[in-house]
């Protein structure tokens, strides 16, 4: 009796503590619009930047950063104390994930500023329930921003005719033309491994595989070919490799699989007959990102399918100032057999992180003001090489170069270099255009390697984010289509003889197809029309 | 009429009595609250999410704004061979696990028990010990150490005249048994430490008597220890059996990769993979809520059986 007593206190606590939570969660509806927006306390003008006429003392700004990696210093280093001086703003950067940001919606109490990195999302998809139309702020406080922001970009993440996030890293058409952006992958062997296997071809499946003996012939020691880790996707041997192949990612203007195309069966065929010889290791499959840069920085594989060389640049520059005449260079190599030159791609048009104004921030002109800054010359001046004269001197064609003081400070005092200048690392508006502007940005030894690809780059802005809403059926089948694949492909490169290959091959079009493929293709089809429309595309 | 009265005025007086009890007792209840309140706030408050199982919700909206859906999260997962494959991995894994990991630490703890001299016994706990402190982040990077093709593992097969070269963690067949051995590894000697407690609790005099009457050392560890602990090792059982869904998520994200992946990826690693990694919050709930189910009824009927072997006494 004592027992029930109890429970049924407890329950009667729970239902009222609940229906006390449930209340205070309630009633805090969006009330979205930018039609009460306060005025602007300055004079408005479209050719000076508003943060130069606003006098309004120090505000504070909250601004969350979905990357558990962000720096959340402010006003410690050079930059954002440039920052803080030039604006009047102090910043209180938080980092979380999707949880945290899932607070924030179900409170109602909003970050003035949100960055996040999957255009793709649920979250990116709503943006006009929850944020501030960018074009609305501008018009109000800041139509300077317009000067400084990427027409083509404000274009691609319009929802219903309004502007909500503005991505960094946002390479547009003009960008891809302008031979600032430096393409990342290539197929790359090291310099010594080269010289001594003599003439061989790596441009065929048939070359390729007698190359890769040759080379186990002469280096024992060494793997003959590389490739990216897996942890992150499905390594350099999808994409990457495609994109060497030159295939195409529509075919008369509908999706197309790059997975099936049969230029690219064809090289997984020949992977499969290199790894059957024993010149791949099946470690690789299994080495995760630190394993693999540790082989990099050791010159371990004597060639390798390189994705993304800029990330593996520090470890790329080790092995070559180690073992000169042994560092690696791009060479033709895994190249289409139906004739297709390379189609190597960059970031796209959606960038990488996104930024937002919430349209609960108390300060949306001094938020738009930030973005402004620093989309502007001088922000990015700022955030790339710091402070000017001091550690860099620009010459009459832009091109810039590090002082000596710098140089030195970045060599060999790391730390300091991170702490107190933060150069290069404010990036939540940086772009490749300004980083092009200084050679030293990228590493001596991906110099080559980004001169072998520059006339291969070719934008693929029209698959960006055409997959299936999050959430939806069509989407979970996607991803189970995607971990098919994954497995499939790795088993495809193991299988023992063509027969096994073929039919790994066989059970994958055949998991495609139950699992509604038509359908999710159907929406990419769509998304592709969407695309081209904001692209301006035919 | 008489009956009801005499039975309201008794439950009346049991309300009195309980409320002249507590009302003794309060210094000693009000220790309880806070605990209480604790209990209410993190264990009680959050089943109400459980709700979103039944709703359509993403990132941007709140509980009670999610349109709510019925069934349908719960018809999907019916139709959904990736969760069928977890579940199937789930319960070989630990079924394997069960069947060792619930033994090993008994026969363990036994011969830990009986070694005499006081310094080795010290040294093999420590030993045994240890492995459970490491994190399946360096464990598992060990362990992907030891399975690559030059690892130890291959060395030593081939020490031994075998000539393999191959990546034990691409081979998919082997994950169970990689998976259960190595947890195995790691928590059989933290699993003695109850069983060790409690036999330190066994009266002496009986090891003795047995002795008298010439009891051979199996003869004393069958007859006096076995029986003595057992109360403990029904209630490791019925711990056992219900955390049979239970997986490993650290050990499968460390030691999971395309290739065995089939084989490898379990309840939690599924559930975080699509409600963390693809924001399918309500997809994810359902799949928790239905494993929490079938759990409570694996303990349910354990507690049931284990009641029948323990004279109608249950341990819970």
């Amino acid at each position: 009796m004592k027992k029930k007593g109890i429970l049924r206190a407890l329950s009667a606590v729970v239902v009222l503590g609940s229906a006390l939570i449930l209340t205070a969660c309630g009633g805090k509806k969006a009330d979205s619009g930018s039609s009460n927006l306060p005025k602007a306390s300055y004079k408005v003008s479209k050719d000076t930047p508003a943060w130069k006429s606003d006098k309004s003392k120090m505000t504070t700004l909250t601004w969350f950063v979905k990357e558990e990696w962000w720096n959340k210093d402010y006003g410690k280093d050079y930059i954002t104390k440039q920052i803080k001086k030039d604006l009047n703003v102090n910043i209180k950067f938080v980092t979380g994930d999707d949880t945290k940001l899932n607070t924030y919606f179900a409170s109602g109490n909003m970050p003035d500023m949100i960055t996040i990195d999957d255009p793709n999302s649920k979250v990116a998809r709503t943006a006009n329930t929850w944020a501030y139309s960018l074009q609305d702020l501008a018009t109000k406080y800041d139509p300077y921003f317009y000067k400084v922001a990427q027409k083509d970009t404000l274009n691609w993440y319009k929802i219903k005719g309004q502007t909500y996030g503005y991505p960094n890293y946002s390479n547009t058409p003009a960008d891809y033309k302008s031979g600032k952006i430096l393409p990342r992958d290539a197929f790359i062997i090291r310099q010594d491994v080269k010289d001594a296997i003599g003439d061989q071809d790596f441009t065929t499946p048939e070359g390729f595989v007698k190359g890769m003996k040759a080379i186990k012939e002469k280096f024992p020691n060494l793997i003959p070919f590389g490739f990216n880790d897996f942890s992150g996707g499905n390594s350099s041997l999808e994409n990457v490799v495609q994109d060497m192949l030159g295939v195409p990612i529509t075919k008369n203007g509908k999706y197309y699989d790059r997975d099936l195309d049969p230029d690219y069966i064809k090289w997984l065929n020949a992977f499969r007959e290199v790894h059957a010889d024993g010149n791949i290791s099946d470690d690789s499959f299994t080495d995760d990102s630190n394993a693999f840069k540790e082989k990099v920085a050791n010159g371990k594989y004597a060639t390798m399918m390189m994705g993304s060389d800029v990330n593996q640049g520090t470890d790329l520059q080790n092995f070559a100032t180690k073992h000169p005449g042994a560092e690696y260079l791009a060479i033709n190599g895994i190249q289409s057999t139906v004739g297709r030159e390379p189609t190597l791609s960059q970031a796209g048009i959606s960038g990488w992180l996104i930024n937002y104004i919430s349209n609960k921030s108390k300060n949306p002109a001094k938020a738009i003001q930030v973005f402004e800054y620093l989309l502007s010359n001088k922000g990015q001046m700022l955030t790339n090489f710091g402070e000017k004269g001091k550690m860099y001197t620009q010459a009459a064609d832009g091109t810039v170069t590090r002082t000596a003081f710098a140089k030195k400070v970045q060599l060999e005092e790391p730390t300091k270099w991170q702490k107190q200048y933060r150069i290069g690392e404010f990036i939540l508006f940086g772009h490749d255009r300004y980083k092009a502007l200084n050679k030293d940005s990228y590493v001596k030894a991906v110099w080559q390697m980004q001169d072998w690809g520059k006339k291969y780059l070719k934008p693929q802005f029209v698959i960006e984010n055409i997959a299936p809403d999050p959430g939806t059926q069509e989407a979970r089948a996607l991803s189970a289509i995607q971990t098919n694949w994954s497995t499939t492909m790795v088993s495809m490169i193991r299988a023992k003889d063509k027969s096994e290959f073929d039919s790994a091959l066989a059970k994958y079009k055949k998991f495609q197809k139950e699992n509604s493929i038509e359908a999710i293709n159907k929406t990419r089809d769509a998304n592709i029309v969407a695309n081209k429309k904001k692209l301006n595309m035919k | 009429m008489n009956s009801e009265a005499k039975r309201n005025k008794s439950v009346g007086s049991k309300v009195a009595n309980w409320c002249r009890d507590f009302g003794r007792q309060w210094q000693l209840q009000t220790m309880v609250l806070p605990g209480i309140i604790c209990m209410i706030i993190f264990n009680f408050i959050p089943i109400y999410g459980l709700t979103l199982a039944f709703k359509s919700y993403s990132v941007t909206s709140t509980i009670q704004d999610s349109p709510w859906v019925g069934m349908q999260n719960f018809q999907t997962i019916l139709q959904d061979k990736y969760f069928w494959q977890s579940v199937q991995n789930t319960v070989g894994i630990s079924a394997i696990k069960l069947v060792i990991e619930f033994f090993l630490p008994i026969i363990l703890a036994i011969m830990i028990f009986e070694l005499n001299w006081a310094p080795f016994k010290k040294v093999v706990q420590t030993i045994t010990y240890l492995p459970h402190f490491l994190s399946w982040i360096i464990l598992g990077g060990m362990l992907i150490t030891w399975m690559s093709s030059n690892g130890m593992l291959n060395g030593l097969l081939n020490m031994l005249g075998f000539n393999i070269h191959t990546n034990h963690m691409l081979n998919a067949g082997g994950y169970w048994s990689i998976a259960s051995l190595s947890d195995v590894w790691k928590e059989a000697g933290w699993g003695t430490i109850l069983y060790l407690a409690t036999m330190s609790k066994i009266d002496p005099t009986y090891y003795e008597a047995a002795e008298m009457d010439g009891a051979s050392k199996i003869r004393q560890i069958w007859s006096i220890t076995i029986p003595e602990m057992s109360n403990i090792i029904a209630l490791n059982l019925i711990l056992s059996v219900s955390g049979l869904f239970n997986s490993n998520l650290d050990q499968t994200l460390v030691l999971m990769n395309s290739q065995n992946q089939p084989k490898a990826e379990v309840i939690n690693s599924y559930v975080y993979r699509v409600g963390l990694t693809q924001g399918d919050f309500s997809y994810a709930t359902a799949v928790g809520l239905g494993v929490g189910i079938i759990s409570v009824v694996l303990l349910t009927i354990t507690n049931l059986v284990t009641k029948k072997l323990n004279d109608n006494q249950s341990v819970l």
